[in-house]
């Protein structure tokens, strides 16, 4: 860990899905504290980088830097030992689990057997709910839930990234307010955020800097003030007209 | 009741050791997806190592530390690092046939390492066999069935507390949800998944070395008959369950004791004890895996192969497609003597497409060499082959074009035979005629597997065919009017009016001709709009019905058309042979004819034809050698499958791709699709691309 690093430094990254190149040269950074967010149509290639960051898709060339750290090639469980929580698009919970399972399978092989039980303390008091449905499956749990689940993670042992790959995907405006009432609140605690989100307003509120993804490249890189006037035709491309 | 009794306890330790196999089962299918059949094989090396260290004058603690603790996981592990890892996310016959060459190779691989059969009884793994210690109800219980009962009871109880109550426990459950969030919780999940490997071995080799004790000698055809109840138990468990898998193998070693002391004497009664895990599978295997949650993150997989690739595959390499190509080029070069504009020249065709050529001069030089000076023994092998390669044209159809799993190719082609030889010799009936009637008998028997089976794909499909090649086996061979048991059914040479095949070349012409005409069939099958069809069932049968195709007639027919090639070809060995046997087309075989076609080349008539030869040709060169080594062929086939994981698409279409591409470069014309022309060139030695399958 290098001092002043970003928290995640991205640079030339390239991936494929067996033949189908999906990423082409995309570089970007993470400050420490500071809140990314990736913006692009369907098929532009954010949940990929998300990927390719926390060691799900192997990178075929460029670097991946974790404060400072390269990580390329890791394993994703290497990256997750060094600070990552990666909560994943769509389930991000094991269904068959007990939500204190969930929990504890994680705290455990981040914090080790020491850190387990103030870390679950830590989850519980950020989500009461949670508390009270400890011993339940967590496959029992509403949508909104499992996604406070997945975020209870990061929430019980701070790391320096967090991953987010649409939050607010298939959730209840209401609900949508919750997770992101509790994004806040992780960052408060000095975590830095990647946020890979179609639901574009949303994530500009809470952003610092907005990252445009078109067809596996980047076609912006800055502030959500400067971007958001002419979000639209960056994401979809020139016009016809 | 103490009548009952006594047929069910001694069923006890059978249903033991069947649950063992059951959760080993288990427990890899759902830690890493493989299904892994070759632990009938590790329990048979477990059970041989144990009772070749006890005939040394090993102690038998000692040998059975070895057996189970060192040897069983030390060849799991080595399996898992060599074999499964590699395909854990492939398709399910991918999955399948490593697992299947291994159930073939190993047992006759530690058979020529142990150099022979120990001759002593094989020993409990504790307490003294024969001794009575209780009496239930009146019934007597050995040590033998003791130490079984204690044995399973306490590594069951392990591993139940194991599961639930350490941390190791909770990743391996967390593991058969999602391997994926299991690495993002930052968990090494290859090593859990290697942990769960080992364990399953050790499943494995207790039950081989608790098994070799209830025969009196150790003999690998009990280890598979042992790896059958454990998938009927395992099936019971809808492969996600241990103790219904505990339950499902008491259940069925219980009950097939009990059923043979109450069935009377005869063929169908001695068939049906054995024909129970059929039963089993066709009842529970709809029911399988209804409930299980699927990886969320299976996106960061890349995606299997398409259907253009699939459609490409097929062309290159099948030799017939020349048939065409002459008719093409003779309309060209009568369109360019015409002045009707430019057309590829014969010469510049043959260069662009080399292999084909190759294919053909080959083909016409085996053919040739084969009608002038090769000898009479080399002839029969390679007429042998010819018989052969029709019965693997219709695994090209079945399996490679439909994607339909057969381990039941060897059933038809039996029976196939089998009512030929009965129609000549006991009604009368021309050869030639008796032959087509056993294809056409064959194809029924190909549509009375597939309406069963209807709604079963890959692995499940899998297992149904083979429980019913067991069946087969078991209930259809032996009776009289049909395979006739031991003694066997014979099968004349045929003739046509004056012409007669009789004669060693005159049959090899025959064999060539319906070689060739199956040939015919299955690649005017593939090349028309029913191969479009069998594409998009092979992609996915819910997007084929979904536009249009009728997947059920689809399916019965493309059974029935393969069954019946099948059986025509088993007819065609057996009139070549004179005389068959059940043996000649047992389950074995049928597995083997699998791997060997995949192993060779599922995808291409041009790879089953050389899958014969090759077939026929090894099983005669190993023949050549002393006794010890005539499991060598099926080591062979085991080994080649460590290739099988690299190159999926078999041995001949790969040279064959090699081939063109190094003519290719050759010329100087390297010319690639154009699209995704940017994309990194894969390695072919890449590692699979996600993260789990990394060591």
């Amino acid at each position: 860990m290098t001092a002043g690093a970003p928290a995640l430094d991205v640079d030339g990254l390239s991936a494929s899905y067996g033949h189908l190149r999906a990423l082409f040269d995309v570089s970007f950074s993470v400050d420490p504290g500071a809140a990314v967010a990736l913006v692009g149509a369907n098929g532009a290639g954010k949940s990929t980088v998300a990927r390719v960051v926390t060691g799900l898709v192997p990178a075929g060339a460029g670097r991946v830097r974790i404060g400072g750290t390269d990580v390329t090639g890791r394993h994703a469980w290497e990256i997750a030992r060094r600070g990552v929580t990666h909560v994943t698009e769509g389930r991000s919970v094991f269904s068959s689990l007990t939500v204190e399972e969930n929990l504890v399978l994680t705290f455990r092989a981040t914090l080790g057997r020491a850190g387990v039980g103030a870390a679950l303390e830590r989850s519980f008091a950020a989500f009461p709910r949670l508390g009270e449905r400890r011993g339940q499956s967590a496959g029992t749990l509403s949508g909104g839930e499992q996604r406070m689940l997945a975020l209870a993670r990061a929430l019980g042992s701070p790391p320096k990234l967090l991953v987010v790959d649409e939050l607010s995907f298939g959730l209840a405006p209401v609900v949508v307010e919750q997770v992101y009432a509790a994004l806040d609140r992780v960052r408060d605690e000095g975590c830095a955020l990647l946020l890979v989100e179609q639901h574009v307003d949303r994530a500009l509120r809470l952003a610092d800097r907005v990252v445009v993804l078109r067809k596996g490249r980047v076609v912006a890189d800055g502030p959500p003030a400067e971007l958001a006037p002419k979000l639209d035709e960056l994401v979809l491309g020139p016009g016809p007209g | 009741m103490t009548e009952l009794l006594g047929y069910a306890i001694p069923g006890i330790p059978f249903g033991c050791v069947f649950a063992l196999m059951a959760i080993g089962l288990v427990l890899t299918y759902t830690t890493s997806g493989v299904f892994n059949l070759a632990f009938g094989a590790q329990a048979f090396v477990s059970g041989l190592a144990f009772v070749s260290l006890i005939s040394d004058g090993w102690p038998r603690w000692a040998a059975a530390l070895l057996a189970i603790v060192v040897l069983g996981p030390a060849v799991g592990l080595a399996l898992d690092r060599l074999l499964f890892r590699r395909v854990r996310t492939a398709s399910p016959i991918v999955k399948l046939v490593p697992s299947l060459g291994l159930l073939i190779a190993l047992p006759q691989l530690a058979l020529i390492i142990a150099g022979s059969v120990p001759t002593i009884a094989p020993p409990a793994l504790f307490l003294d066999a024969q001794r009575v210690y209780a009496h239930v109800l009146g019934v007597p219980v050995s040590g033998l069935e003791l130490s079984i009962m204690v044995a399973t009871a306490a590594v069951v109880a392990l591993l139940l507390v194991l599961a639930r109550a350490t941390p190791l426990g909770l990743q391996m459950r967390a593991v058969v949800e999602s391997p994926r969030l299991v690495e993002l919780s930052g968990i090494n999940a290859g090593r859990v998944g290697a942990t769960a490997w080992v364990i399953s071995s050790c499943f494995a080799g207790l039950a081989g070395v608790l098994l070799a004790p209830l025969y009196s000698q150790i003999d690998p055809q009990n280890y598979t008959v042992l790896l059958v109840w454990g998938i009927a138990a395992a099936v019971i468990a809808r492969f996600e369950s241990i103790p219904l898998a505990l339950g499902g193998g008491l259940a069925l070693g219980i009950g097939q004791q009990v059923l043979a002391g109450y069935l009377p004497p005869g063929v169908i009664a001695s068939g049906l004890r054995p024909s129970l895990p059929f039963i089993v599978l066709l009842v529970f295997l709809p029911f399988g895996r209804r409930n299980r949650i699927e990886d969320p993150l299976a996106g960061c997989d890349p995606p299997p192969s398409t259907m253009v690739e699939d459609a490409r595959r097929y062309r290159p390499a099948s030799a017939l497609a020349v048939g065409a190509d002459v008719g093409t080029r003779a309309v060209g070069l009568w369109h360019r003597a015409l002045g009707a504009g430019p057309s590829e020249s014969l010469a510049a065709r043959a260069v662009r497409r080399p292999t084909t050529v190759v294919a053909w001069t080959l083909a016409a030089l085996a053919v040739l060499s084969a009608l002038t000076w090769v000898p009479a023994d080399w002839l029969l092998t390679m007429t042998q082959g010819l018989a052969f390669g029709t019965v693997f044209v219709s695994l090209t159809l079945l399996t490679g074009m439909s994607g339909q799993i057969s381990l039941c190719q060897a059933s038809f082609a039996g029976l196939g035979g089998f009512v030929a030889g009965q129609l000549a010799t006991q009604m009368g009936w021309p050869v030639l005629v008796a032959g087509v009637a056993g294809g056409a008998l064959a194809a029924l028997l190909g549509v009375i597997v597939a309406l069963p089976t209807l709604r079963l794909a890959g692995l499940p499909l899998a297992l149904a065919t083979l429980a019913f090649a067991l069946l087969a086996d078991n209930v259809l061979f032996p009776v009289s009017w049909l395979g006739d048991g031991a003694s066997g059914v014979r099968l004349p040479r045929p003739s046509i009016g004056p012409v007669r095949f009789a004669a060693a070349r005159p049959f090899f012409i025959l064999a060539l001709v319906l070689l060739v005409v199956s040939a015919g069939v299955v690649k005017r099958i593939g090349d028309g709009t029913t191969g479009r069809y069998l594409f998009a069932m092979r992609g996915s049968e819910t997007a084929a019905s979904s536009v249009g195709i009728d997947v059920r007639k689809l399916r019965i027919g493309v059974f029935a058309i393969s069954a019946g090639i099948a059986g025509v070809g088993g007819a065609l060995y057996g009139s070549l042979q004179g005389s068959l046997v059940p043996e000649d087309f047992n389950y074995e075989i049928s597995l083997v004819l699998l791997v060997v076609a995949a192993i060779v080349g599922l995808g291409s008539i041009g790879g089953a034809v050389v899958a014969g030869l090759v077939y026929t040709t090894l099983q005669r060169a190993v023949a050549t050698l002393p006794t010890r080594y005539a499991g060598l062929v099926a080591v062979l086939f085991g080994l080649a499958t460590l290739s099988y994981t690299r190159h999926p698409e078999g041995i001949v279409d790969f040279l064959a791709g090699r081939f063109s591409e190094l003519w290719a470069r050759l010329l100087g014309a390297l010319r690639t699709p154009g699209y995704g022309r940017d994309a990194p060139a894969p390695e072919p030695e890449a590692e699979p691309a996600h993260g789990v399958a990394r060591p």
